[in-house]
């Protein structure tokens, strides 16, 4: 972490700022690092590279609106899939390319993860399914779900595929034989899934205002509620001890160690201004959090000191997306007037 | 619901398989408006729908886990009036075309219990297309076609061309009898000017409230059947919006499962401005609205619209929210 305290906002010493002039859906950065994507509800694609921040490129993707976005299973680039029906992949150098169509359905969600030597699986949702696919865009599998999907994770492995929906969740087996989703139970309308990083658990949000857990050793369930509005974003710290989650006038942190969540209280990071978290990330390597804000201030809060550094002030609109480098390196976010940075966290 | 609304304004349109509803749709998208509309359909009906932006879905209704049985709302509308707001500014409105037997209530409650959803977007009116020849037969058989015109703020009454003049008249009565404050449109092939359907305002209610056909005819009969009807009430004084609140919440509490909708226009006491109430079930939603207009009368009106509605009971409730 820096240690900076005299500067007061990161962007301004270290950030590289850009208007893009239409709401910032999702950013993500390739496997590599070396490209962060902006995804927009104009359905474009922005494209830089930190290291070479003074050169964005835009590539249109979608006819319509974006709605999900991961890296790609390559090294450097992006799957994404938009109102328009169309998962498509787009490469670092901003070629554009069809994985799929789906007609007027909408693509709302996509996973991807990356297996050895050049292999990896991607997922994407189309209303009650999800279509698992292969590096080269080969269909593997289709999974079928009582209602529309509305969240999509891949665990730490590879092994699972988890999808949110109404009623509960299901996960299922990528290699297996037959297949047989086992679903976790829980009345109501489930909005976004997350899988605990040693696969201990699996979290949704819902849509009252309260996130529900499954421990997967004996299914029992884990109640987390409180939230003022809707948690729309779920992030475990690296080794799965903090969930972090937004929907708060502060980002909300849950123990999942020494019997927790269950019975215990949440942390409550750079709160106490009334103002609701949008967005949070945990950094990939420490236990740090990144978290949005609807005023579109952004923060960097130490989750053993609690301490907070300001990354960006509340100026440009509601963040709406928030992602760190694989490296940890560099944060970058956008927000729904369309303002999206990319912040240097590397030593100097 | 706020006159200067940034609020996008989302139109319901609800009725049987082949009363008209997609030719209604088709001639509000093909009609020289210049404005551009986001279209909400659930399948590909008699008629292909020609529009730059459909989305296609399923009616997904979950109930909320809050203690309220009658609280069901679409799920698949909250997600997808919040993917179309990412492309903010390229659209003027959001049309959302239901299922033949859908139960309008679950929409209407989608719109006042998400937050994320009442941000972005405000139902303009729920507008209803009933066919002048099956209509009596559908009201028989069915509880669906009675809830669409109970909800309706418009009613399209279609297909006047194959009834008889006295038919036309019966059929208007009886919506009259489970409806009487919705416009009623008299079409044939569902043609009107679009500007009597769309950007109505039927939620600021002025319109529906200025014109009960019956306020001042004072009957107090008990109406104790499963029929719907309408009733409404006003008072002079001003209001004391505590008085309300409690009557009101203990009311939707009480009779929501029977009240399909309550609107009101309120005169709180030391206020200048309209209070705006509305509710479907036990659903409520309320706000300020524009100033009383000098000269005006500072009268409240409210309305109900369901079935078991004891009119007595009600009239004393709401004239018992006047201040002191």
């Amino acid at each position: 972490m820096s240690q900076t305290t005299t500067a007061p906002f990161l962007l301004e010493s270290r950030g590289t700022p850009r208007e893009l002039g239409a709401f910032v859906v999702a950013v993500r950065f390739s496997r590599d690092g070396r490209s962060a994507a902006f995804a927009l509800g104009d359905g474009t694609l922005h494209l830089v590279n930190p290291a070479d921040p003074d050169v964005w490129h835009a590539v249109a993707v979608h006819d319509g609106a974006t709605l999900s976005l991961a890296a790609d299973v390559t090294p450097d680039g992006f799957v994404s899939g938009g109102d328009d029906g169309a998962l498509r992949r787009v490469s670092a150098a901003g070629e554009a390319s069809d994985m799929a169509r789906f007609g007027m359905k909408w693509v709302e969600q996509v996973a991807t993860h990356a297996l050895d030597k050049g292999r990896g699986l991607i997922a994407a949702s189309v209303g009650k399914v999800v279509h698992l696919f292969d590096q080269a865009g080969g269909t593997l599998k289709t999974w079928t779900h009582p209602s529309s999907v509305t969240g999509l994770a891949f665990d730490a492995k590879g092994k699972r595929v988890g999808a949110s929906h109404y009623n509960g969740a299901s996960l299922w087996f990528v290699g297996a034989k037959t297949d047989n989703a086992r679903v976790l139970e829980w009345k109501g309308s489930h909005t976004a899934l997350a899988i605990h990083p040693e696969g201990d658990a699996v979290v949704t949000a819902m849509q009252e205002n309260a996130l529900h857990g499954w421990r997967l050793s004996d299914g029992q369930h884990m109640r987390m509620s409180g939230y003022p509005t809707k948690s729309e974003s779920l992030s475990f710290s690296r080794n799965g001890r903090w969930l972090a989650s937004s929907g708060a006038d502060a980002m909300v942190l849950w123990p999942f160690f020494g019997g927790g969540p269950m019975g215990k209280a949440p942390i409550e990071l750079a709160g106490g201004d009334g103002i609701i978290c949008t967005q949070v990330a945990c950094h990939p390597k420490d236990d740090l959090v990144a978290g949005g804000f609807s005023d579109g201030l952004v923060v960097v809060a130490d989750i053993a000191s609690s301490r907070v550094l300001p990354v960006a002030p509340p100026e440009h609109g509601k963040v709406t997306a928030l992602a760190w480098s694989p490296d940890g390196a560099r944060l970058a976010f956008g927000t729904e007037t369309g303002f999206a940075a990319v912040v240097d966290f590397s030593r100097r | 619901m706020a006159e200067t609304s940034t609020q996008v304004p989302v139109t319901v349109l609800t009725g049987y398989l082949g009363a008209g509803k997609t030719t209604l749709l088709n001639r509000i998208l093909t009609e020289q408006h210049g404005r551009k509309y986001a279209v909400i359909i659930n399948e590909f009906g008699e008629l292909g729908v020609d529009n730059d932006l459909v989305v296609d879905t399923d009616e997904e209704v979950f109930e909320m886990n809050n203690g309220c049985i009658c609280c069901t709302v679409r799920g698949d509308l909250i997600r997808i009036v919040g993917g179309l707001m990412k492309r903010r500014g390229k659209f003027d409105g959001i049309i959302i075309e239901t299922t033949g037997l859908a139960n309008p209530a679950p929409v209407a409650q989608t719109f006042f219990v998400d937050e994320g959803v009442k941000e972005k977007a405000r139902l303009d009116a729920i507008v209803t297309v009933v066919d002048a020849k099956h209509l009596p037969a559908r009201l028989k058989d069915s509880h669906e076609a009675e809830d669409q015109i109970a909800f309706a703020d418009v009613i399209v009454l279609n297909k006047t061309d194959l009834v008889t003049p006295d038919e036309l008249e019966a059929v208007e009565q009886q919506i009259r009898k489970i409806n009487k404050f919705a416009v009623i449109h008299r079409t044939e092939r569902a043609s009107l000017p679009i500007d009597q359907v769309l950007n109505r305002g039927a939620f600021d209610l002025n319109r529906v409230l200025a014109r009960d056909p019956e306020f001042l005819t004072g009957e107090d009969d008990h109406e104790h059947n499963e029929d719907i009807t309408s009733l409404s009430f006003e008072v002079e004084r001003p209001i004391d919006p505590e008085k309300f609140n409690a009557w009101i919440g203990g009311l939707l509490q009480d009779k929501g499962q029977d009240l399909l909708r309550t609107k009101g226009i309120l005169a709180y006491e030391n206020e200048d401005r309209r209070f705006a109430f509305q509710a479907v079930h036990m659903i409520a939603d309320g706000d300020f609205i524009g100033p009383w207009k000098d000269g005006d009368p500072r009268v409240s009106r409210i309305v109900f619209i369901g079935r078991n509605l004891n009119r007595p009971q009600l009239r004393r409730g709401f004239e018992g929210c006047v201040a002191d």
